[in-house]
């Protein structure tokens, strides 16, 4: 599917792999990564995500959605290259908000949480903050609270 | 998909679960640790309160001095937390005696240190001057209770309550009521609500109070009270008492004497109460003249 709608905007496909479909509507400046698989190697997540950087080079990106929704496998090292290394080089190209949507289940949001809290050990606060990070219901509820 | 994509998201498994766990365990030591501490700082404010309790308990006064004077005399206070506002108020003078149930704002410990500085104001000011007037006295609590938490620029609190005047040779009681709530049970006639004015003491130093007066007959009762006893929630419908439904007890029991009725009442709220919480601080005092 090369177009999806959401609210009556357009989002164009930008970039595919067999994990993962993104997504991107310019007037919104946002972009959506949408997980198709109940688990991304970590070679292929930084590859989604080197495109998005890439996707946001090339187009002016504010907001980008990262739709979890189908994960069932959490993998730490790929959240922490995330955090550590995408975050600030996304930042530093203009990307200021990060929606994420995770899977309605109790382990998994619990398990994203000791994720965090690892990476936080890890990390100083001001290292990590900058992107700021919004847990959300829907897609739609993003377009709601960007327009 | 090839063997490693399997081994990899396994391993990705075992190691979210082994994280996760490990998180939820530090997480549990931490809440029972909390606990632990909240447990701790819990039992030394309890145990605090308590003994509090004691210290303004034993600041009460002699309930024997009003036996001087009357047939008998009753009081009792059930703070809502060992500590409140209520107190009492009791001080003889060369021609009768001064007495009175004062409630302080809110309850708890700010509540018990405004009425123990407001007794303290009391006995100060009847100990270095002759007052027989309740509504002279009120003036001087009202004012110096106003100046000292109630300035223009702050309003900690205030007191409701009655104050009395009875000299045995009068045979009239005098009263000034600021918001105060009680009773007149005659020996032979209706019972009859105490009157009141509707300022309390210390809100403003120019409050002006009013003495009333009641011809007193051997046998008559007083009851005074705090708006706990009235305001307490329960019964079956977990309403308040009511001043309605403390009358009509009086009614039913006013031939007996001030302490059996104080048992009745008491008994009567307790039953009231139920399960419930106490609403507020209770107290009530009962004369027999």
């Amino acid at each position: 599917m090369d177009t999806i709608e959401y609210k009556g905007y357009g989002f164009s496909l930008v970039h595919n792999c067999h994990f993962s479909n993104v997504y991107y509507n310019k007037h919104l400046k946002l972009a959506l990564c949408i997980a198709e698989r109940d688990y991304i190697p970590i070679d292929n997540f930084k590859a989604i995500f080197i495109a998005i950087s890439e996707l946001i080079d090339d187009f002016p990106i504010n907001h980008l959605v990262f739709d979890k929704r189908k994960l069932r496998t959490f993998h730490q090292p790929s959240m922490e290259w995330y955090f550590a290394i995408w975050k600030p080089t996304a930042k530093s190209k203009g990307l200021t908000d990060h929606y994420k949507i995770l899977p309605d289940l109790d382990w998994f949001v619990k398990s994203v949480e000791a994720g965090k809290h690892e990476i936080f050990k890890k990390y100083s606060k001001d290292f990590l903050d900058g992107i700021r990070i919004t847990y959300v219901n829907s897609i739609e509820d993003v377009i709601d609270s960007i327009i | 998909m090839d063997v490693n994509f399997y081994k990899e998201q396994l391993e990705a498994k075992e190691d979210m679960l082994a994280m996760t766990t490990k998180f939820l365990v530090d997480m549990q030591k931490s809440l029972e640790e909390r606990n632990k501490e909240l447990t701790e700082t819990y039992r030394e404010i309890f145990d605090s309160v308590k003994f509090a309790g004691l210290i303004q308990q034993s600041l009460l006064p002699d309930i024997n001095v009003l036996k001087v004077f009357f047939k008998d005399a009753v009081f009792t206070v059930i703070q809502q937390i060992s500590i409140g506002g209520d107190t009492v108020f009791i001080k003889n003078t060369n021609k009768g005696i001064m007495f009175g149930l004062l409630d302080a704002t809110g309850h708890g410990i700010p509540g018990a240190m405004l009425s123990i500085a407001g007794s303290l104001m009391l006995n100060e000011l009847t100990s270095s001057m002759e007052i027989d007037s309740p509504k002279v006295l009120t003036k001087l609590f009202n004012y110096q209770l106003y100046n000292t938490f109630n300035r223009d620029d702050y309003s900690i609190g205030h007191m409701e309550g009655t104050i009395c005047y009875f000299s045995p040779m009068s045979k009239k009681l005098i009263y000034c009521s600021a918001k105060g709530k009680g009773f007149h049970i005659p020996s032979i006639g209706t019972i009859k609500p105490l009157l009141n004015t509707k300022n309390a003491i210390g809100d403003n130093s120019a409050e002006d109070f009013e003495n009333f007066e009641i011809d007193i007959n051997p046998g008559d009762k007083i009851l005074l009270y705090s708006d706990g006893l009235v305001d307490q929630f329960g019964g079956e419908s977990n309403k308040k008492f009511t001043r309605e439904r403390l009358r009509k007890l009086l009614l039913q029991h006013k031939d007996k004497n001030v302490k059996e009725m104080a048992v009745i009442i008491e008994n009567e709220l307790n039953v009231w109460k139920g399960s419930n919480l106490q609403t507020d601080d209770i107290s009530f005092k009962l004369i027999e003249f």
